[in-house]
């Protein structure tokens, strides 16, 4: 098999895998080598479907000896295989990156003979790629679970970022779909992993030569909609991934029916709204100091379809509002709907100058087409104040400030039987 | 009011800023702009002192750095017409220091802002939609047409990051080229410009990183509105995996 037919089957097969990032490193590179890693990443293409592409993501082998339900590359699918050889991936990633197309590699692989066997191989590439090839640019690598804690140490070494997918939120799935994962073989190498990044860091404050260890962290990915836990349960677990594991993304993916089996619901098509919801919830969470409680609760546990979670909360706490421009701090300003990290940054920045006006607000660049239901401006509010909340809701829905509409809602029909 | 003029040139930009805030009392009070030797033009010619611009810079950098990498960006979007709030956007900029980014409600400020931030993210764009091709002898080289001058910066961003290669960048509209060898980078301008012969492998390339672009869009998923708004159409022309769409 030629190389541009195993690059397009072990590409398509790691199309799938949401993260991409390119951020969060800063390495020189070697004086005599090829790359360096920026801190803000660069995308250097975006696809057909929207997406930023940074990284060359492949699979070293999508030949796998498990069976996990939502995968295309399960033991028992009859499809294609193939395997790259580490020389092959790392010309590809060498000619890639001297064109200027990509920031690095991404590399993950379907388990081949053994977790060891496969993650040797993956660290043979990346070790190759920075010592032979005095490689500086940025690599992302998964860590297959069951592997050696060796193998998990030596790939932290070589790469920016590594990651275990958590794969479905709950134990219960994870063995009904799943069942050659175990959830201590996923939480074990992540807490490792947490610790390594920490010693890491403390040793490189004693001394700068000290070894880096994944200096961009760690992130994980789960699948959303293959399983029946709710938001909440989606939304409490990436909260204590955050707080517990130290992690510096958690990825989620709509689950998109591949192949069809029994244990598997059935979708009319992937659930993006529900993915884009849990995204925004997950920013809610990372920078806007929300709580997993005060967004969802056991009562109401499903993130709304209609509106995104920081208007939906604000909907359900009038009391909260209206929050006056000029005074409010800034952790509150970032609880107005509409109101993002960079209008407060803006909005903190301009009042020291002078009062703000509504006209200075338009001036300063802050769109208010949401937030003029939640604020006062110099004492002056934008609509009339005493509006109940169930008719903001309506101008909210029906108006000209509602989101740019999704063209699919995909609804989730669940087999009977399914939910445990 | 006073109005002041000047040559036209970034150094005469830079230095009848710095000689008008020496000399008047209110600089927030006066005009700038592009002298154009018209019969009836009024105002008073400040001549160009190249060291004069240069110091300007630095003392800002160190007084307000921030605000010093705001008129860096500025300047590479080479606008005319907008000498006036450039003059009292750095007068600002001495008061405040870099607090004054934040000052959006003051006109100059945000009109200088604007127009930095634009450059600034073509500058980033560049970064990454830049395609180097394989020549023949081994060199790479990488074409463009950015709507800023950026070579500049664009070139020292790739003197850090492909340091082990010999290669070029072009501007094919300002007729500019960077070159990089063997440790050194050179600025200059290329009168007539063949396209060299490409190295052998580069199609074989080119074939397989436009394969990895179709195959790695999920098919479900198809967005051509967020990919065009992400990576607009004008930057097409150079994209290896956009070629023959
Ligand atoms: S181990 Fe990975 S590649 Fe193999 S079937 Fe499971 S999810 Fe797919």
């Amino acid at each position: 098999m030629d190389i541009l037919e195993k690059l397009q089957i072990l590409s398509g097969a790691a199309r799938y895998d949401a993260s991409c990032a390119s951020s969060g490193s800063r390495r020189e590179g070697p004086a005599c080598g090829t790359g360096n890693t920026s801190s803000s990443g660069i995308c250097h293409s975006w696809a057909d479907d929207g997406r930023c592409i940074s990284l060359l993501k492949i699979l070293l082998s999508n030949d796998c000896i498990y069976d996990c339900a939502y995968c295309v590359n399960r033991s028992t699918n009859p499809v294609e295989r193939a395997s790259f050889t580490a020389r092959e991936v790392i010309d590809l990633t060498l000619d890639f990156y001297r064109r200027n197309y990509i920031e690095g590699l991404f590399l993950s692989s379907a388990v081949m003979q053994s977790p060891d066997q496969t993650m040797e191989r993956m660290v043979m590439v990346a070790e190759a790629l920075r010592t032979e090839e005095q490689f500086g640019g940025y690599i992302h690598m998964k860590i297959i679970p069951g592997c050696s804690r060796d193998l998990v140490r030596k790939a932290g070494l070589y790469a920016d970022r590594i990651s275990v997918n958590i794969e479905l939120p709950s134990q219960a799935s994870l063995q009904r779909l799943a069942p050659q994962k175990h959830k201590h073989a996923i939480l074990e190498p992540m807490a490792l992993i947490g610790r390594e990044i920490a010693t890491s860091l403390l040793e490189r404050k004693a001394s700068r030569r000290a070894p880096r260890f994944a200096p961009a962290g760690q992130s994980t990915q789960m699948i959303i909609g293959a399983s029946p836990e709710n938001d909440f349960q989606i939304l409490r677990l990436s909260q204590g991934l955050y707080k517990k594991m130290n992690l510096k993304r958690v990825y989620y993916s709509a689950y998109v029916p591949v192949i069809a089996d029994n244990r598997l619901p059935v979708l009319a098509a992937p659930p993006l709204l529900r993915e884009h919801r849990l995204y925004q919830a997950d920013w809610l969470l990372r920078f806007y100091g929300f709580s997993a409680e005060e967004i969802l609760s056991d009562d109401a546990p499903h993130l709304d379809e209609s509106f995104d979670p920081k208007t939906a909360w604000a909907l359900r706490h009038p009391e909260f509002f209206p929050v006056e421009i000029n005074r409010a701090d800034y952790a509150t300003l970032l609880r107005v709907p509409g109101i993002g990290v960079l209008s407060a940054k803006r909005i903190v920045a301009a009042r020291r100058f002078s009062r703000i006006t509504p006209e200075g607000l338009k001036k300063i660049g802050v769109v208010i087409k949401r937030a003029k239901y939640f604020i006062t401006c110099s004492g002056r509010s934008f609509e009339n104040p005493d509006q109940p909340p169930a008719l903001i809701r309506q101008r909210l829905l029906l108006g000209e400030s509602s989101e740019a509409p999704m063209s699919i809602l995909p609804k989730q029909l669940v087999l009977p039987g399914l939910i445990a | 009011m006073n109005r002041y003029l000047y040559d036209g040139t970034a150094d005469g930009l830079l230095s009848s800023i710095a000689w008008i805030l020496e000399e008047e009392p209110d600089p927030e009070k006066v005009t700038l702009a592009k002298r154009m030797d018209t019969l009836f033009e009024e105002g008073f010619t400040i001549s160009t002192d190249a060291t004069l611009a240069e110091s300007l810079f630095f003392r800002l950098k160190q007084h307000a750095p921030d605000a010093a990498h705001t008129l860096y960006s500025f300047m590479l979007a080479e606008k005319e017409g907008m000498e006036t709030s450039l003059l009292h956007y750095v007068s600002l900029a001495f008061k405040h220091g870099d607090k004054v980014k934040g000052y959006l409600t003051h006109p100059a400020v945000r009109d200088i802002v604007n127009v930095a931030q634009k450059a600034g993210r073509e500058l980033h764009r560049m970064k990454g939609l830049l395609r180097f091709e394989k020549l023949q002898d081994g060199a790479y080289l990488a074409k463009m047409e950015p709507d800023y001058n950026i070579i500049h910066p664009l070139a020292y961003h790739f003197s850090s990051r492909l340091r082990a290669q010999h290669w070029f960048l072009y501007d094919v509209k300002r007729r500019m080229a960077a070159r990089w060898n063997n440790g050194t980078l050179q600025f200059g301008t290329i009168e007539q410009f063949t396209t060299p012969a490409l190295s052998e492998d580069e199609k074989k390339v080119q074939a397989l990183w436009q394969a990895f672009f179709k195959t790695i869009a999920i098919p479900d998923r198809k967005n051509p509105r967020l990919q065009k708004s992400n990576m607009p159409m004008k930057y097409w022309k150079y994209l290896v995996e956009k070629q023959g769409e």
